[in-house]
């Protein structure tokens, strides 16, 4: 579905955001997860062709989309982080106007976004002016612009950022609802693990770990992250925090040592890297 | 070319947003309504057609060039414009579109000039026919500069400041509520920079209250055409 190989992006003022990524995702669902500054807007910007490469290439579906963008865009959808509908207009407008933008006859337009919104649970509020809704019905207004698009390949980046976590779930349903191939950015680790088939970790403009979540959890199997706040010896540290991964049996000795205990999840990737995740 | 969402924005964002929200006409109006009272003042009415003429020109041109301010709030702010790169909506559309909803704003404003204009019986057939062809040129061509500005903005706080002197500068400076003939012929082409100027001069010569200066036309078409197309490449839309 999509092949990357690579990819190198250097902005003008020398920062280089990717270093000769490379990869393939054909998973339903993949998420890019990096902490801020990795790389994961400037690899979505030009996966969906906002933005172009220094140099690499990129096919989606066999378009070379680096030289042939406007033979994928009526295929894609891509929404922008922090993105934010117009205040002054309805979310059934918005929408509607979207479709429109993709081609819709006024009808079809018209239909699949009454459809789509109230697919989404804004039904009760398509009339209402977007200032008035909350953050998570803001960003729900552009899930349902996705839902409706029928696009073959939707990217959302960073879809949940800013939201409280009752917002998120409703997001996080809302975007199981695409029937479409998702690509999406986040730095919520728990996000990707709800929501991925597949997923890419990036750092530094690289990407450094990739796979299922089980698969790339598999390394930690029986193992616990110990946290303390008193500097130990081959610990890692992030920032006042002192890191190390125990095995099951080890979990009261260091409860009596006054360390705290937690399951392992995606974060453990970047820490077990010494990879802080603050940017 | 789809001029199904290009009418839709403009429906959407011009008429849609003016009525949720009339403080945007009154506050379209403003200047120019002041400008037209102070010239009656201080003229004892004698300039007031030049007034009237120049408020068409005025208003069309503020709303074009302060709307620079919401393409760059769409592009840096909400983002919307990079909803629509990665979609089927080319540039023009989008340029288009909001063009078309600026020119919306500009509405209320052309009528209320048009129910004075009639007061003052300034219209012939001749003058309306000139005057729809100016303001579809100027419309046109200062939202272009409009786009041009809003993409070279990296930071959203810089726009406002520009938007309003810009609006300023390029809409009570040129001779929109004075005969042209007042200043030296060679300000008035250096006036001309901005298509404002021959936009007013055009105008002054269609209601008959100033002579006739053909050079000024052809800038104003040449002015068109050009910031037209500098907007549709300078424009960012895939950035590099």
């Amino acid at each position: 579905m999509i092949e990357v190989n690579n990819l190198v992006k250097k902005y003008s003022d020398g920062v280089v955001a990717l270093r000769g990524i490379s990869f393939n995702a054909n998973e339903r669902l993949t998420s890019i997860i990096g902490r801020n500054g990795a790389g994961k807007t400037t690899l979505l910007r030009i996966l969906s062709t906002q933005l172009m490469p220094t140099s690499g290439s990129v096919t989606i579906n066999g378009i070379d989309i680096i030289r042939k963008p406007d033979d994928i865009r009526n295929k894609i959808v891509s929404i922008p982080q922090e993105a934010s509908p117009i205040g002054v207009l309805t979310a059934f407008e918005q929408v509607k106007l979207y479709l429109v933008g993709r081609r819709f006859s006024y009808m079809e337009a018209t239909r699949e976004a009454n459809r789509s919104l109230n697919e989404i649970g804004l039904g009760d509020f398509k009339n209402t002016p977007t200032d008035t809704l909350s953050g998570g019905m803001k960003r729900k207004v552009f899930v349902a612009m996705a839902l409706a698009s029928n696009a073959e390949i939707v990217f959302l980046d960073e879809p949940t950022t800013g939201l409280d976590p009752l917002s998120r779930m409703e997001v996080w349903s809302a975007i199981r609802q695409i029937d479409s191939h998702v690509i999406l950015t986040t730095h919520y680790m728990e996000e990707a693990m709800e929501l991925s088939d597949e997923v890419f970790l990036v750092d530094t403009g690289n990407i450094i770990e990739q796979g299922t979540v089980e698969s790339l959890l598999s390394k930690f199997e029986g193992m616990f992250r110990a946290e303390t706040t008193e500097p130990c010896s081959d610990c890692i540290r992030v920032s006042n925090t002192y890191i190390r991964y125990i095995k099951k049996n080890k979990v009261q000795e260091y409860l009596e040592k006054g360390f705290t205990i937690k399951n392992v999840t995606l974060d453990d990737l970047f820490i077990s890297r010494g990879v802080s995740l603050e940017s | 070319m789809n001029p199904k969402f290009t009418l839709l924005l403009a429906w959407y964002y011009g008429i849609r947003t003016i009525s949720r929200g009339p403080s945007y006409i009154i506050a379209a109006l403003s200047t120019p309504l002041a400008l037209l009272f102070l010239v009656y003042v201080l003229s004892d009415g004698a300039l007031v057609k030049y007034a009237l003429v120049g408020g068409f020109i005025a208003i069309v041109a503020s709303v074009a060039l302060q709307s620079s301010g919401d393409a760059a709030f769409f592009r840096l702010q909400l983002r919307i414009q990079d909803l629509y790169v990665a979609s089927s909506v080319s540039p023009s559309d989008y340029m288009i579109g909001l063009t078309l909803s600026y020119l919306m704003f500009s509405l209320p404003g052309i009528i209320l000039y048009g129910i004075l204009g009639a007061i003052y019986h300034l219209f012939s057939l001749f003058s309306i026919l000139m005057l729809i062809l100016v303001l579809a040129l100027l419309v046109l061509s200062t939202s272009s500069i409009s786009f041009i500005i809003s993409s070279s903005i990296k930071h959203i706080r810089n726009i406002w400041g520009i938007a309003g002197i810009l609006s300023v500068l390029m809409t009570i400076l040129p001779p929109t509520y004075y005969p042209y003939e007042s200043i030296q012929r060679g300000f008035l082409y250096l006036l001309s920079i901005t298509p404002v100027t021959p936009a007013a001069v055009v105008a002054q010569y269609s209601f008959g209250l100033s002579p006739a200066m053909p050079a000024e036309l052809y800038i104003l078409i040449v002015e068109t055409v050009l910031f037209f197309t500098m907007a549709r490449y300078l424009t960012r839309w895939r950035e590099k």
